[in-house]
């Protein structure tokens, strides 16, 4: 399946995805982003899309699991 | 000049950018990597890819000896600005927990009330004069006295640190020795905080945390202190205020806009973003090349000095449509204003917050105004309005 997942070797803590689509990203103590859990197949929602359009790094991504 | 010409002489700083949207666009149509004879000569990088590729390749793109050009009125290289990877990453980690999303909000209620307090200011200045600069009651003091707050410096002494600021940024393009001076002044400012913090005095804010931090085990020497404070001072304050005196300089020129975030005020947030793209206060960094290497077909030795032109990229056409436009409700918007990659400018979450609540307050306390004379977009100079009557 599709999910949506932060590259956290591109992430630099911009914290576009959180203030963006706060339902679907968080952001740690040291201010990099993860996708909270159970919000990894959000991508098709118009926030999450928002989001992903405006990481300036380019570091959130769509991949390809196995795991159903 | 023909164009090329124009470009050869391409500059960044003080009265160049007047008319610096215009060198952009001649880049992007005929010469995206070029060389400038200015300060010691550099080539510059005008298109998002190549700098967004750029931030990402700190193995070919040194930030030594500094990431300004020309660089501020100090010997030390500015931490963590100024330093290669891998030292870097120590002294950046150290600072990420103080300017992460949750970190600045804490500062919220403050930047609210601040944001209110000289709002109204504004206001009862404007009942007394018809023309009052918004830049000097409002642009300015606004991001100073939120950034004291933060950094643990004395409130009450921002007059000062705007001072210092107007010498160390911008009089060092004409008068190297006043910056020198200011320079000189700030760091004495920040070495007595330190002094009184090894002394025992409770230090609030950041330099209380770095007084307290430790890296590789040790404590940070007064130097590295130093380094810290000077920096996060020049980072954070002028530019914020750039930025929201840009914003209020695009407002006055544009009533429309200034109607529609009146109205539908949740707006500002993507608003304030547009302007970030069109109007960023840094519009340039510099890099040297640690190896030869290629841009866009143009070859770049080893040791030569390179600009990155955030401000170009952010009106690259092939990114954007109808680049020059400011449309306050644009959506898609990963502009370069903040940098990218390991130095992407860490308080970016504080300067946009600054810039959104500023706004807000502002926009909601002011009627519809206007500018009282023509005035240059960029800077922090004088912004003097004038109110016309309408809501």
């Amino acid at each position: 399946m599709t999910k949506i997942w932060v590259d956290p070797a591109r992430c630099q803590g911009h914290a576009r995805c959180f203030m963006i689509a706060p339902e679907t990203f968080y952001i740690d103590d040291e201010g990099y982003g993860h996708v909270v859990e159970g919000r990894e197949g959000a991508y098709e929602e118009e926030n999450t899309r928002k989001a992903i359009r405006n990481c300036p790094e380019r570091a959130i991504k769509l991949v390809e699991t196995e795991d159903a | 000049m023909s164009d090329n010409e124009t470009l050869a002489e391409f500059d960044f700083h003080g009265k160049a950018l007047d008319t610096i949207f215009d060198d952009y666009a001649q880049m992007h149509e005929s010469k995206p990597v070029g060389r400038s004879s200015k300060y010691g000569g550099f080539w510059y990088i005008c298109k998002s890819e190549d700098i967004f590729d750029a931030e990402q390749d700190p193995q070919t793109w040194s930030v030594g000896p500094s990431m300004l050009l020309p660089s501020f009125g100090t010997e030390m290289p500015l931490i963590p600005i100024d330093i290669d990877p891998p030292t870097h990453a120590g002294f950046r980690k150290l600072l990420l927990p103080m300017f992460t999303p949750m970190a600045i909000n804490k500062l919220e209620p403050g930047m609210h009330s601040t944001a209110i307090e000289l709002s109204d200011q504004v206001k009862s200045a404007f009942e007394d004069s018809d023309v009052v600069d918004v830049s000097a009651l409002f642009a300015r003091p606004y991001p100073t006295i939120i950034f004291s707050r933060l950094a643990g410096y004395p409130e009450q002494d921002w007059p000062l640190f705007d001072q210092w600021i107007d010498d160390i940024i911008y009089e060092r393009t004409k008068s190297p020795e006043k910056a020198k001076a200011a320079g000189d002044d700030l760091i004495a400012y920040v070495q007595r905080l330190i002094d009184d913090g090894r002394a025992g005095k409770a230090l609030e804010g950041i330099t209380g945390e770095l007084l307290n931090a430790t890296i590789d085990g040790r404590p940070l020497t007064d130097d590295e202190l130093v380094s810290y404070g000077y920096l996060l001072f020049l980072a954070g304050l002028d530019t914020t205020a750039w930025a929201i005196r840009s914003s209020l300089w695009y407002l006055a020129r544009n009533k429309e806009a200034q109607a529609l975030l009146r109205r539908e005020p949740e707006r500002i947030v993507d608003a304030a973003e547009e302007f970030l793209r069109t109007l960023s206060p840094v519009q340039a960094m510099a890099r040297t090349a640690k190896q030869d290497t290629t841009v866009r077909g143009q070859e770049i030795k080893a040791g030569e000095r390179v600009v990155l032109v955030f401000g170009a990229g952010n009106r690259d056409p092939e990114i954007y449509d109808n680049p020059n436009d400011i449309d306050i409700t644009r959506e898609n918007n990963r502009h370069l204003a903040f940098g990218g990659g390991i130095h992407r400018c860490l308080g970016s979450n504080l300067g946009r917050k600054e810039l959104v609540i500023s706004l807000e307050h502002f926009l909601a306390t002011i009627p519809e105004f206007e500018l009282a004379e023509e005035e240059p977009w960029h800077g922090v100079g004088s912004l003097r309005l004038r109110l016309t009557g309408g809501e």
